[in-house]
């Protein structure tokens, strides 16, 4: 692979945008944050688009090799279909993000600078830019690090308004994050002992099945699983989003993880040995299984609205290890589908998610509570956080049409194909256990306010919230909504330099 | 794209556009008065496009396909004619009430949908055109915001979604049947024969269908869902709704499935003669019909499922002028009995009872109706042998149930409903019109369809066709005497079976939630961690050796 092609100034671009808007942000603090950051998020999207658009029309991956150092020596950035799709989700989600946060973390009037807000902007740029460094790093070593900065910028933003009780699940996060990190960075050390180079695309085909190899793989494999929550190592995740503010909520649930999951694909898809990555995914797959059994039940017996939607990501994110036995054992063709469809899960989980959450917030700001039993009135105080609600919740039990009925298809048909249909019956399950969720929570909002005779002032009165943060919510589910109108051959993006595909 | 294309698109298309056009204020405020108008471009394409060139878009992978074949469009003139004659129904019958605009947006998405499923051509445009007359129903259905509806659109929505996932598995295994990347269905059926999955995806096409069409024992929502509806949202449940159960198996059941015609009959025998019984113990109007429905839809899948078994020619277009009848006259006996609830005096017997009588009677196949067309029409799946005589049963059980019903409209005093205290006059043009449709267009439809002369059917075996109506006149007297000691049924009989599933269910949460609860403990992480990279490196490690 030569070591730049062109477009490759690009992926530069797109990881030194956030960077330079975090640290002048920081230089000029206030309000001027709030706006740089808005901007930079906006030019970040429209880069990403740009990077998809180019990586579409080459058919091939880009690459750049920082100071003209050719891997192993120096280090690569590269952007195929996967990191294309995921870079242009993530630009989108934190663009809609930001839009949603000028409200809830703008800087008060009549102050230059305010401790949160200011820490809310910076945060969500250094977000920003570990996610682009995840997508487009190139190197074992370099991800690891772009996790860590993804980890820290997370865990500030959902600790924003400092409460003790933030801190304590905070603190469990970071401790299961950071066990994590440690067996990825065993595995690490035990690969570069083995070849040398940590850099992917030269590990590529190389790696051999021995022991130091599996085992480093069995250890980075486990660290990342603990960084996505994977059942049964998901203790983290409903604790860090019950006291989250939504926007922290959001990108954690919606691409944080997703970080994860794609660095997971690079060491199962590119580093691994196939014979043992084919051997060892059924495992995954059944923790996936039992995540999306397990978390969907849990989801359903919920008291509180965030819980709920916490415990769905856990569900949620179960679906995206199905793909791994499928697009390893099938033949090309339903490889291509199990692939497509795994990362069209990420991408539309990501928005639905994100829409989930913001929706949630406002109506737990309305309401003044987040309880599911007394959600009676939101429909009538935050209708469009409800009808978002309720899109996002379409694409996430796989009703047509949404990107969610898509991918969940094209999982479904390949389990189908490869004859693993027991994934199938799990697919069809969790959906119909998500409907159950998203019911009692439609079904709740939509019901007439509660009546008490508590004299007024006792009991807040739902009230109205300003539009522009509800349409921000229905925006993203719209797009989770609308990925499922594409026609299936747009999403031949994502096939551009996987391995084992058709060019 | 020729014309009729153009009509196969603007007949599911139409609501949609409607509905687009609901973002903006103006037309929104106007939507109620126009639902009439919606399914017309439904019933051009029905009238005009029949057998046209099918409308393909995407060609090389035949992603997107509209058809339309006769029984299909005899099937989708008739839905159009009833969502459009209850369309206009419901806005003299709603009127300006609260919520119907929002009534107006359920009904344009259900509408949409209930003529969808009449020309989708490929899988996934199918199964979309499924999702939407099934789920948005719950919206008609809980309308009105009693806890009763609201009970019955919970079963139907949990039902629909149950129906959705066994079609969703089936298409999904029948998709795979293809070589190639077509998803038409014409292509699925075609290599459904050598599919191993072959009974796998017919058992589980027939669950999904036959519980839109109210197979025993998944009939259970729609003697719930039917009278808790607003009127004009019954007429379309009963009427139209249920159709989509019947075209899907019109349309996904092999012809050489012989061996399943056998199992179709005999479902939809016991289904038709499980109608009768749990219908006459019934006192509301509405939970008659619906039952009559279910009975009448067993007698439907019992001809497909013969003349699948006999492999009799023309079964399709025979059970499509069946289904079409049901269309028609179960649609006009719900309108009815909302017009019924209203109007007084002397114009009540003339205008709604006298009408209502001589459909009720059409089920039973009284000589001259349109229903002994109907009945002619299955002749020959339905005609000879047990089934013959299994159907004619079936047909005395319609007049009874059919009659029970009469007696049961007629004692409904105009007083007991408030809701419309006067008569909107298109009300009155809706059931009129629609009962008028149901008498005479099986008539004018008869022969044009290649069905036959019906003068001939008048003229044949009178008393073949008669003694099962006087056999039913008669029990319906002694019900009418006797049937308070018969024991009541509750509303979805089987349902009650369910209360200890739901206890079931709840056991079986709260065990998970413990679990995952224990699961949450640091220790137990912990050790799940260092279990899975264990598991992870032995797995691989015995795979390399």
């Amino acid at each position: 692979m030569s070591p730049a092609t062109p477009g490759g100034s690009l992926l530069v671009l797109a990881l030194i945008l956030p960077v330079a808007a975090m640290l002048v942000a920081f230089v000029l603090g206030g309000r001027a944050a709030e706006r740089l950051a808005l901007a930079a998020l906006g030019l970040g999207a429209l880069l990403a688009m740009l990077v998809a658009a180019a990586v579409y029309r080459a058919g091939a991956p880009l690459a750049y090799a920082v100071g003209g150092w050719a891997p192993p020596l120096g280090l690569a950035l590269r952007a195929d279909g996967v990191t294309a799709a995921m870079l242009l989700t993530a630009a989108l989600v934190l663009l809609a993000v930001a839009l949603f946060g000028r409200t809830g973390h703008a800087t008060p009037p009549g102050l230059a600078e305010a401790r949160a807000p200011f820490a809310f902007w910076c945060f969500l740029l250094a977000l920003s830019a570990a996610l682009a460094a995840a997508f487009l790093g190139g190197d074992l070593f370099n991800l690891f690090v772009a996790l860590e900065m993804l980890t820290f910028a997370a865990l500030a933003l959902a600790c924003l308004e400092g409460k003790p009780s933030q801190f304590r699940s905070e603190l469990r996060y970071l401790l299961f994050a950071l066990i994590g990190s440690v067996l990825y960075l065993l595995g690490t050390v035990l690969l570069y002992g083995g070849y040398g180079t940590l850099d992917i695309a030269l590990l590529a085909g190389r790696a051999r099945a021995d022991a130091p190899t599996l085992l480093a793989a069995a250890l980075m494999t486990a660290g990342l699983a603990a960084k996505m929550a994977l059942f049964p190592l998901h203790l983290w995740l409903p604790p860090a989003h019950a006291g989250a503010p939504p926007a922290a909520s959001a990108v954690l649930s919606g691409l944080v993880v997703k970080a994860s999951f794609v660095l997971l694909l690079r060491l199962w898809f590119w580093v691994m040995p196939p014979l043992a990555a084919a051997a060892a995914a059924p495992l995954l797959a059944a923790l996936g299984a039992a995540a999306i059994l397990a978390g969907s039940l849990v989801a359903l017996r919920q008291a509180r609205l965030k819980l709920l939607v916490a415990y769905s990501t856990v569900a949620q994110i179960g679906y995206l290890f199905l793909m791994f036995p499928l697009a390893l054992a099938g033949d090309a063709e339903v490889a291509a589908r199990a692939w497509l469809g795994g990362i069209l899960q990420a991408s539309s989980h990501a928005f639905a998610k994100a829409a989930m959450f913001l929706a949630a917030g406002l109506i737990a700001g309305a309401l003044g509570h987040d309880r599911i039993a007394a959600l009676g009135g939101a429909g009538r105080a935050v209708p469009v956080c409800v009808v978002a609600f309720g899109l996002a919740g379409l694409s996430l039990m796989g009703i047509p049409p949404s990107g969610g009925f898509t991918a969940k298809w094209l999982l479904l048909t390949s389990a189908v194909a490869t004859g693993q249909w027991w994934w199938a019956l799990v697919i069809v399950g969790g959906g119909v256990l998500t409907g159950g969720y998203v019911y009692r929570v439609l079904a709740g909002s939509l019901t007439a306010p509660p009546v008490t005779d508590a004299p007024i002032g006792d009991a807040p009165l739902p009230a109205a919230a300003s539009r522009g943060p509800q349409l921000v919510a229905l925006a993203l589910a719209l797009v989770s909504v609308g990925l499922g109108l594409l026609p299936l051959a747009s999403f031949g993006l994502v096939q551009v330099g996987r391995l084992g595909a058709a060019p | 794209m020729t014309g009729s294309q153009y009509l196969l698109l603007a007949s599911f298309g139409a609501p949609l556009g409607l509905l687009i056009a609901c973002l903006w204020e103006a037309p929104r405020r106007r939507l109620p008065g126009l639902l009439w108008l919606a399914p017309l471009p439904a019933l051009a394409a029905a009238l005009l496009a029949a057998d046209g060139p099918p409308l393909v878009l995407d060609p090389a992978r035949l992603r997107f396909t509209l058809a339309l074949d006769a029984p299909s469009a005899l099937l989708l003139g008739a839905v159009a004619l009833l969502w459009s004659a209850a369309g206009a129904y419901a806005h003299g019958y709603l009127g300006g009430k609260p919520g119907a605009r929002r009534f107006a947006l359920w009904w344009l998405v259900t509408l949409s949908g209930s003529l969808g499923v009449f020309v989708a051509a490929d899988l996934v445009s199918f199964y979309l055109a499924f999702a939407l007359v099934s789920l948005p129903a719950f919206g008609l259905i809980v309308q009105d915001g009693t806890p009763r509806a609201r009970r019955a659109g919970e079963v139907t929505l949990l039902l629909a979604v149950l129906g959705e996932v066994a079609l969703l598995l089936g298409f999904a295994l029948l998709g795979d049947a293809v070589p190639g990347p077509s998803l038409a269905i014409a292509d699925a059926l075609a290599a459904l024969p050598d599919s191993p999955a072959r009974s796998m995806v017919v058992g589980l096409l027939v669950a999904g269908f036959g519980l839109k069409a109210g197979l025993v024992p998944l009939h259970v929502w729609l003697p719930l869902a039917h009278p808790a509806a607003p009127m004009p949202a019954s007429a379309v449940l009963s009427g139209a709704i249920v159709k989509a159960g019947i075209i899907g198996l019109l349309r996904f059941l092999p012809p050489d499935a012989a061996d399943w015609g056998g199992v179709l009959a005999g479902l939809g025998l016991a289904t038709a003669f499980w109608g009768v019984g749990c219908g006459i113990t019934q006192d509301n109007p509405k939970t008659v019909l619906a039952y009559s429905t279910v009975s009448q839809m067993g007698v439907t899948v019992a001809a497909l499922g013969m003349g699948l078994a006999l492999a009799v020619p023309g079964t399709a277009m025979a059970v499509a002028f069946y289904a079409a009848h049901h269309v028609l006259a179960k649609g006009a006996l719900f309108l009815a009995v909302g017009v019924g609830a209203v109007l007084g005096g002397a114009r009540r017997r003339t205008l709604v009872l006298l009408p209502a009588l001589v459909l009720a009677l059409g089920f039973g196949g009284m000589p001259g109706t349109g229903g002994a067309l109907a009945k002619a029409a299955v002749k020959p799946q339905l005609g000879d042998g047990l089934p013959g005589l299994l159907a004619a049963l079936s047909a005395m059980g319609s007049t009874l149930l059919m009659l029970h019903f009469t007696r049961r409209l007629a004692a409904v005093r105009p007083a007991a409903a408030r809701s419309v205290p006067i008569l909107a006059p298109v009300l009155l043009a809706a059931w009129l019109g629609m009962a008028a449709a149901a008498l005479l267009l099986p008539w004018a439809l008869y022969r044009p369809l290649g069905l036959g002369n019906p003068w001939d059917v008048l003229g044949k075996d009178l008393a073949m066709a008669l003694w099962p109506v006087l056999a039913g006149a008669l029990l319906a007297i002694a019900l009418a005497r006797w049937g308070g000691r018969l024991p009541r049924v509750p509303e979805g009989d089987l349902l009650v079976l369910t209360g200890r599933a739901g206890g079931l269910g709840e056991a079986i949460g709260a065990a998970v939630a413990r679990l995952e609860a224990a699961l949450r403990a640091w220790p137990v992480a912990g050790m799940a961690l260092l279990a899975l990279i264990l598991a992870l490196f032995g797995t691989m490690l015995a795979a390399a050796r």
